[in-house]
């Protein structure tokens, strides 16, 4: 992983600009960017509720950044039933067989990576990102975000992709925020393959169905 | 009667299937619906399951398999999958094997926990008519059995099949000889088979499996009095030349196939499967072999 910070000029609020490249130095989409306040100063959250929904059988979006304390919906937007879990340790939940919205959304307020599938449907994958911070962002498909309206201060800020070789903290850098001077990140991250279900059978096979 | 038995048995279980798909696909509208179309080539180069190189007779198919169905949860870990099937085999030489085929099959699949890493269960049953340009080979193909599978983890999985067939032809030939029956299609045997697939890649699936097979199969032969000895039933069988004569014997046939599947796309994949099968009389006749190849395009929905 390679990070490189350039300090800018500019008369603009505080923020960080934040670039991914994967290893072939394309835009890497679905990056989540992280600053975290060395101060520890966060201001209060009230009730927020956010969402990822089953679309054609798949998680939507696929990767979702939350801050720690949000409730999270998970609509089925298909006309057949999907059974939504994760084991993973910062959220274990289940939704059984279910159509239409659940009528109680699912409360996350442990920072981590909370890893979603179906039970019905193997190859359905998504990944919610629980951040300690409201400050962060998805890269978009240009593989760049920006965190905006960050008070001045000195923030750690890190990136994760779910594909991602190594850990997320080894892309921990430090940056000095000032109101005039936007700071740009970029990381190159080297990316594991996702190995997921195939939706189509093997010749010869029936399937899941 | 026992044939009797099988033949109403397995033809009333593929109509309770036809029929329950039919019924649940107007009565349940949050089942899900399912397509999956197979269309390629399949090369066989002893399709007359010759013991003999004179016997030995290669082809070329072109092959269509349609699957099309719902799929409907019984609870958080079983579901009932019901599909009718279409299938649709065009030799490009020995023409009278051509044959289309339609049936129904029932899959009850129960699922051991949460996630693709949990055992499951799949109990299938399904019957398929085959209609051939040679006639006397039109008849039913039954299948029932059942399949455990797990995933070892994201690249690594397994799974073990037992499987009963039987294939009952419609009718029955006058005997080449009086002692004998004119019903050599007339096949059936236990299969055990177990399979290991890899995710080589992300869009790239190997899959190695062996199939061991006990019970009755149909040679085709020339003339030869001596090979009616090993056997119960025979008749005349003109569809790889004339003076032809099916009989049927018992065997083990065993099968070892690798497959390569690459996904494409979400739903799209193509596949080369190679397969090696070799039968083994079980009286003194010998063994035949058979290599088998096909390439095919899928599309899953």
């Amino acid at each position: 992983m390679l990070a490189c910070l350039v300090s800018a000029t500019g008369a603009q609020a505080a923020k960080v600009s934040a670039m991914v490249f994967g290893a072939d130095a394309k835009p890497l989409p679905n990056a989540v960017v992280v600053a975290v306040p060395e101060d520890s100063r966060l201001p209060p959250m009230g009730k927020t509720v956010e969402v990822v929904d089953q679309v054609d059988k798949e998680f939507v979006p696929y990767v979702k950044p939350v801050r720690a304390g949000s409730y999270v919906q998970f609509p089925n937007k298909d006309n057949i039933r999907h059974h939504v879990y994760s084991f993973s340790p910062a959220k274990s939940f289940e939704l059984p067989l279910y159509k239409g919205t659940p009528s109680q959304p699912v409360l996350f307020d442990k920072p981590g990576i909370v890893k979603l599938g179906c039970n019905i449907h193997d190859w359905m994958i998504g990944y919610l990102y629980v951040a300690e911070t409201p400050y962060f962002g998805k890269t978009a498909a240009d593989g760049r975000v920006d965190l905006d309206d960050l008070p001045p201060g000195r923030y750690q800020v890190r990136v994760w992709h779910p594909r991602m070789e190594g850990s997320e903290d080894a892309t921990l850098t430090r940056v000095e925020l000032e109101e005039a001077a936007p700071v740009i990140v970029e990381w190159t991250l080297k990316l594991n393959p996702e190995y997921r279900p195939q939706r189509t059978p093997l010749p010869g096979e029936p399937g899941y169905r | 009667m026992t044939r009797l038995w099988t033949r109403l048995t397995l033809k009333h279980l593929s109509t309770c299937c036809l029929y329950c798909a039919l019924t649940l696909s107007t009565s349940h509208a949050r089942s899900e619906w399912g397509f999956d179309a197979t269309g390629g080539f399949a090369y066989d180069d002893n399709l007359s399951n010759g013991f003999e190189a004179d016997d030995r007779k290669a082809d070329t198919a072109a092959v269509v398999d349609l699957s099309a169905g719902l799929y409907e949860p019984l609870g958080a870990s079983t579901a009932l999958g019901l599909s009718l099937l279409a299938r649709s085999d065009a030799y490009f030489r020995y023409t009278g094997l051509s044959n289309v085929g339609l049936g129904a099959r029932a899959q009850l699949r129960a699922k051991f926990g949460l996630g693709p890493k949990a055992p499951w269960l799949a109990i299938v049953a399904q019957g398929v008519y085959h209609s051939y340009q040679y006639k006397y080979q039109d008849g039913w193909q039954y299948e029932a059995g059942a399949t455990l599978g797990m995933q070892l983890n994201e690249r690594w999985s397994l799974r073990g099949t037992i499987r009963y067939d039987a294939y009952v032809a419609d009718q029955t030939q006058p005997p080449l000889i009086p002692t004998m029956v004119g019903s050599p299609y007339d096949v059936y045997g236990w299969n055990f088979g177990a399979q290991t697939t890899f995710l080589a890649t992300a869009a790239d699936r190997l899959s190695l499996s062996y199939t061991w097979r006990t019970g009755t199969v149909t040679s085709v032969t020339q003339p030869d009095e001596e090979i009616l000895e090993y056997s119960d039933r025979a008749a005349p069988d003109p569809v790889f030349g004339s003076g032809g004569i099916a009989y049927r014997i018992n065997a083990n046939t065993q099968t070892i196939s690798l497959a390569w599947s690459h996904t494409l796309g979400r739903r799209t994949a193509i596949n080369l499967v190679y397969a090696y099968r070799r039968s083994q009389a079980e009286s003194d006749l010998g063994q035949y072999y058979a290599n088998l190849i096909s390439v095919t395009f899928t599309y899953s929905y």
